[in-house]
């Protein structure tokens, strides 16, 4: 991960000069607004960004990932690879302590919990999204008390980034072969991190407190606590009307009030993410290459950008996030142009109807765009909305059907009955596209859903497998992106600056783009708010 | 909806004055009002099928959205896509009639089957017919129509079609109540005897003679409560799905910019409704009176 | 016959009542169940999210779980459960359904029980008015104040007062603001705006006004009146206690459903957010237990409020059967 150069991370730019004493900065509570509340609060079961990004003070990997996006020791000190790269050793540090269970005495972190967190993930009984991100590692060995030995069943590259996964103990849950969501540990964790959970209120705020046993530099904010919320325009008034003093994302509509605002900072971070319209070839009118180009064309991204989103993004033409190191900035995003998409549709055999829509073959060009339903889902609405308007205007008619999210996912990815979808990528740290274009990735559940297939994507994928020399890599997926961008198989959109925003009074905040908190340590809140 | 027909104790089948001599004057206007609320659902209605709107409904400004009344070009401003909101408006008349139509159907099919069931019938179903409205009426009707809309599909057919089904226990109630009346002044057991067919008993001369009144109402009421319903689930994410506009659906989307200050583009569809809804609810006062020749001191 | 008759008929009706009760909680969970059954898309989505499972692997999950293929399957072992007291666990939380709810539940019947009180304290005078004067100059307004408040779209007329309350005052009017030590306004508002908003304040003033003045045009009362005999004992049951339990019970299940949008605006803990969540996430032990917790609220509303009818008026328990 230390290779994601491109990475635009905007840290605050407030200087910290004011502060004198280290002591100024201990103390003081955090209440951030969340849109929803997390099933779980441990690493294993949940699968919400909600309680990823409380896992994240809670627990600690075996490494860490820096500012810099560089890998840093956290629970292990060093580690060993082979030549061959199939053998991490791992030398762990020697002072970590759990947080304490109940009232017992904090034990000491060993080799077995990451031996047990390793088994409980793999077990079979055990639910868990991780699952599949982590079947490259074969076995897990204790060595002794403070060494483990993974042996991978494949060298791949960039493994050690994905040893970031969060041990637990061995003594947390109740069940030590496997872990379900009955485990009062899911409820209840106790990990090593800087933060440890003091209680879950009866509103069901989560609290936390900073861990006194705090193996590195403890943390500065005593309490952070997670305030759920049901209604997003209410989140925005508790910040703006000083109820809580953080929103970890800011919908896009409530932007310009903040930027306003002298009291608050807004902070962008760049998600590894973007949005785009994808095509069902199965479709023989989607089949054709010059159909979806003229779709591209036809839509104004720009103007989309500005006016739903503020202009808070970056327009894209391939399928990587602009911030990767994957991402082929020689591509430029095609712009704007209606004339040039009705021709490419005449050119593809389309010709304007008695009423205006397009025909081929006595067949209307009428498409049908499902969308899944969310409660605020008014960014999702305006885009497809606007889409349906671009495209009417060069004689498309897009019937915009919106869904109940499970009944969405069960017709895109498995009946794919479907013409067009919008919907997003995010990813989490590698920029691995394989699963998305390859043409074996077609089939029910599988993430092809468009059923794409061209023999070129399929080899530049295969040889980018086959390598393990980051460069060459790289010039695979900068051919890979232009290929793409010129076979549309997506339109692709833009990749959204995500904003947080906080009280001034909260310093030295620095923000991963994913999992949000793993710098909050670091976090202080200044008594005195004049000092800015 | 409000059971009046239990409190009906007089029929004033002998009065001698025509309907609207005897009625109150208040009444007849809350008629008049109401009557024009239904004109104009009425009007809208065909403008809608025939197109005939004072601006396109689909039409994008985006430059100019959640503008308020009086906007250039705009009438009663736009919503939150830069559309016009009076066409759409006007378009929600169209999505309602049907379903709305249909919703007072069922209500009346199925309770006019339970009433007549348990009323005319009388032991033998009306234990059934008891269970499965009781049944009915456990369901907080919000919470029912919410499970069924986030288990299918939020389609203002399903919304209709539970409203339908939830309201039924009334109508029969209502149903049931009037056939025992008629009971107790032996007009039923009279019918009978003088060798009438069964149906022509239940159809002339119980539903439609004796109980058309309280449908009318309870139809008229039941709209209102639709409306109201429809905008509750608009706001929880499973009520009507653009690009179909509802009133529902425009309130929630202009009520996310409310509280930055943006008013309009929320008030207005609100207006729709309370006018509508308040229509409604008069008209119902009024045909109650006026129907059933009630009148308080 | 006159055993029973002559005995306490109260009783009676309470164990026939609770009895029909029992059964139709029974009815109330198989429609229920046939709902989250037949609906299209996978049940176990809110455990196996975020995972593409193969169909094995998805059997696999299915049988370590312990969950039938069949419906009746399903619904019998479910049965079984709750007989036995348990409720299941949250799909998506893996907590004690039971335990959540109760948890919870006693924050919406707060909120409901206390906006239907105030939705009474609000129609009782208008319907009163209503009745003795007639439709008056102020007798209008009160009345077009009645039917306006239930006309406007509750979560619309929640986000006006809060747009007023914070430009007023300055703080926000939600529960959350101040954590545990919420104050008064900030605890009333919501169940002042349920009160005033859920629809029941037109109904309210419209059949209270009806029963009032129909007790008061009966002929006995009339002539007791004429007389200068007092009937106000009879006329309080009558004209009052009986038309405003019997609103209390029917309209119990509209203030619910009004309290899901409340919970949401204001941030209230109450399982008409959970319910809202659980439909979203099919949690269908979740929903079950707050479907059938909410029935069982309404249910007893209902039995009390005949129970208290049979009070008053003994001899209704012969013609009060189920209904």
């Amino acid at each position: 991960m230390n290779r994601l150069k491109l990475a635009t991370f905007i840290f605050i730019a407030a200087t910290v000069n004011a502060v004198n004493a280290e002591q100024d900065r201990v103390g003081g509570t955090l209440g951030y607004g969340e849109y929803g509340r997390p099933a779980t609060i441990d690493p294993i079961t949940s699968n919400d960004m909600i309680a990823l990004r409380l896992t994240e003070l809670i627990f600690n990997g075996l490494v860490g990932i820096n500012e810099k996006q560089e890998i840093v020791p956290d629970l292990a000190e060093k580690w060993e690879v082979d030549k061959e790269g199939k053998n991490y050793t791992f030398y762990l540090r020697k002072n970590a302590k759990w947080h304490p269970k109940g009232a017992d005495e904090p034990q000491p972190f060993t080799a077995e919990d990451v031996v047990f967190t390793f088994k409980i993930m793999a077990h079979p009984k055990t639910i868990t999204p991780l699952k599949v991100r982590y079947e490259f590692i074969d076995t897990v060995e204790k060595i002794d008390n403070y060494t483990v030995k993974f042996v991978l069943k494949r060298p791949i590259l960039n493994a050690l980034a994905k040893f970031t996964f969060k041990i637990i103990p061995k003594h947390g849950p109740n069940n030590t072969n496997y872990l379900t969501r009955e485990d009062p540990f899911v409820q209840r964790p106790i990990g090593t991190g800087p933060y440890m959970l003091k209680e879950v209120t009866a509103n069901q705020e989560v609290v936390l407190i900073a861990n006194p046993n705090y193996f590195g530099a403890k943390a500065n904010i005593a309490q952070f606590v997670a305030k759920p919320f049901a209604d997003q325009n209410i989140m925005m008034q508790a910040l703006t009307f000083n109820a809580i003093d953080m929103i970890v994302t800011v919908n896009p509509r409530n932007l310009p009030e903040l930027q306003g605002d002298k009291r608050f900072v807004l902070q962008p971070y760049n998600a590894l993410s973007y949005a785009f319209f994808g095509y069902n070839v199965r479709n023989p009118m989607l089949n054709d290459a010059r159909v979806r180009k003229a779709f591209t064309l036809a839509i104004n991204r720009d103007e989309m950008l500005k006016s739903f989103f503020n202009g808070q993004g970056t327009v894209i033409s391939g399928p990587f996030a602009p911030g990767s190191w994957a991402y082929n900035l020689d591509v430029k995003p095609q712009p704007f142009d209606k004339a040039k998409a009705a021709e490419l549709l005449k050119e593809a055999g389309f010709q304007a109807g008695s009423d205006g829509i397009l025909e081929k073959g006595g067949k209307k060009l009428a498409l049908t765009l499902k969308v899944p339903i969310e409660k605020e889902n008014e960014a999702v609405k305006r885009v497809v909305l606007a889409f349906k308007n671009y495209l009417k205007s060069v004689g498309a008619d897009v019937q915009v059907s919106f869904m109940e999210w499970q009944a969405w996912k069960e017709s895109i990815f498995a009946q794919h009955d479907f013409d067009i979808i919008f919907a997003s990528w995010v990813f989490d740290d590698s920029a691995d596209i394989s699963s998305l274009f390859h043409s074996a990735e077609i089939g029910a559940w599988k993430n092809n859903f468009g059923g794409y297939t061209s023999p070129e994507v399929d080899g530049l994928i295969v040889e980018s497998k086959l390598t393990l020399d980051h460069e060459k890599r790289r010039t695979i997926y900068r051919k890979l992106h232009e290929v793409l961008a010129d076979e549309a198989p997506y339109t692709f959109l833009w990749t959204l600056t995500n904003y947080s925003a906080y009280h001034k009074k909260v310093r030295h905040v620095s923000i991963h783009p994913y999992k949000f908190f793993p710098y909050a340590s670091s976090w202080f809140i200044s008594g005195d708010e004049s000092k800015i | 909806m409000t059971q009046y027909a239990q409190t009906q104790t007089t029929v004033s089948e002998y009065s001698e004055l025509s309907i609207l001599q005897r009625t109150d004057k208040r009444d007849i206007a809350y008629v008049v009002y109401g009557i024009v609320i239904l004109l104009m659902v009425v009007c809208a209605y065909l403008m809608a099928i025939f197109g005939w709107l004072p601006h396109d409904p689909e039409e994008m400004q985006l430059e100019l959205m959640l503008a308020g009344p009086g906007a250039p070009g705009h009438l009663l401003g736009t919503d939150f896509m830069g559309r016009d909101t009076l066409p759409r408006l006007i378009l929600v008349i169209k999505a309602y009639f049907v379903p709305g139509l249909m919703y007072i159907a069922v209500a009346i099919l199925l309770g006019g089957i339970f009433g007549i069931l348990s009323g005319y019938y009388g032991n033998k179903y009306e234990t059934v017919v008891t269970y499965i409205t009781n049944i009915i009426d456990s369901f907080p009707r919000l919470i029912l129509m919410l499970l069924v809309v986030a288990a299918f599909k939020p389609d203002i057919y399903y919304i209709m079609m539970v409203l339908g089904v939830t309201n039924a226990p009334l109508v029969s109630q209502l149903i049931k109540g009037k056939i025992s009346m008629l009971r107790q002044k032996n007009f039923v057991e009279s019918a009978i005897a003088l060798g009438i067919p069964d149906a022509r008993i239940i159809f002339k001369h119980i539903l439609w003679f004796n109980c058309r009144s309280y449908l009318i109402i309870q139809a008229t009421l039941g709209m209102g409560e639709a409306i109201l319903l429809e905008s509750a689930l608009s706001y929880l994410g499973f009520g009507v799905q653009e690009p179909t506009p509802s009133w529902g659906n425009m309130v929630q989307q202009g009520a996310n910019y409310l509280l930055q200050g943006q008013l309009w583009s929320s008030t207005i569809p609100a207006m729709a409704i309370m006018f509508t809804v308040l229509g409604f609810y008069l008209l119902g006062d009024g045909l109650n009176n006026m129907l059933e020749g009630k009148r308080q001191s | 016959m006159m055993v029973s008759r002559s005995a306490k008929p109260v009783v009676l009706y309470l164990t026939r009542e609770l009895y029909v009760t029992f059964f139709l909680l029974i009815g109330v969970s198989l429609v229920v169940f046939a709902v989250l059954y037949s609906a299209p898309g996978d049940p176990l989505a809110a455990v196996f999210g975020g995972q593409v499972l193969s169909d094995a692997q998805r059997e696999e999950m299915m049988r370590n779980l312990g969950i039938s293929n069949t419906w009746y399957g399903q619904y019998w072992s479910w049965l079984v459960k709750l007989f036995n007291g348990d409720f299941g666990t949250s799909l998506r939380s893996g907590q004690p359904v039971l335990g959540e709810v109760t948890k919870l539940a006693k924050n919406t019947f707060y909120l409901t029980f206390g906006a239907m009180f105030f939705s009474l304290m609000i129609a009782l005078p208008i319907a009163i008015y209503l009745a003795k004067r007639g439709t008056d100059r102020l007798g209008w307004v009160l009345m077009m104040f009645a039917y306006t408040t239930s006309a406007v779209p509750l979560f619309w007329s929640a986000y006006i007062v809060i747009y007023i309350y914070t430009r007023f005052f300055n703080t926000l009017p939600i529960g959350l603001a101040t954590g545990e030590s919420m104050n008064f306004t900030q605890m009333m508002l919501p169940v002042f705006m349920l009160g005033l908003g859920s629809g029941i304040i037109s109904e309210t003033v419209r059949f209270l006004r009806d029963e009032i003045s129909r007790v008061f045009s009966e002929d006995y009362v009339r002539t007791a009146r004429a007389k200068g005999v007092s009937v106000w004992k009879h006329a309080l049951t009558e004209a009052l206690i009986i038309p405003v339990s019997e609103m209390i019970a029917s309209k119990i299940p509209f203030v619910i459903g009004g309290a899901i949008i409340v919970e949401q605006i204001f941030n209230w803990p109450g399982i008409g957010r959970m319910a809202w969540q659980a439909a979203q996430d099919r949690d269908y032990p979740v929903i079950m237990c707050i479907t059938l917790v909410t029935a069982l609220i309404v249910r007893l509303t209902s039995l009390l409020q005949k129970t208290l009818y049979v009070i008053v008026n003994p001899r209704a328990s012969q013609e009060t059967k189920t209904s």
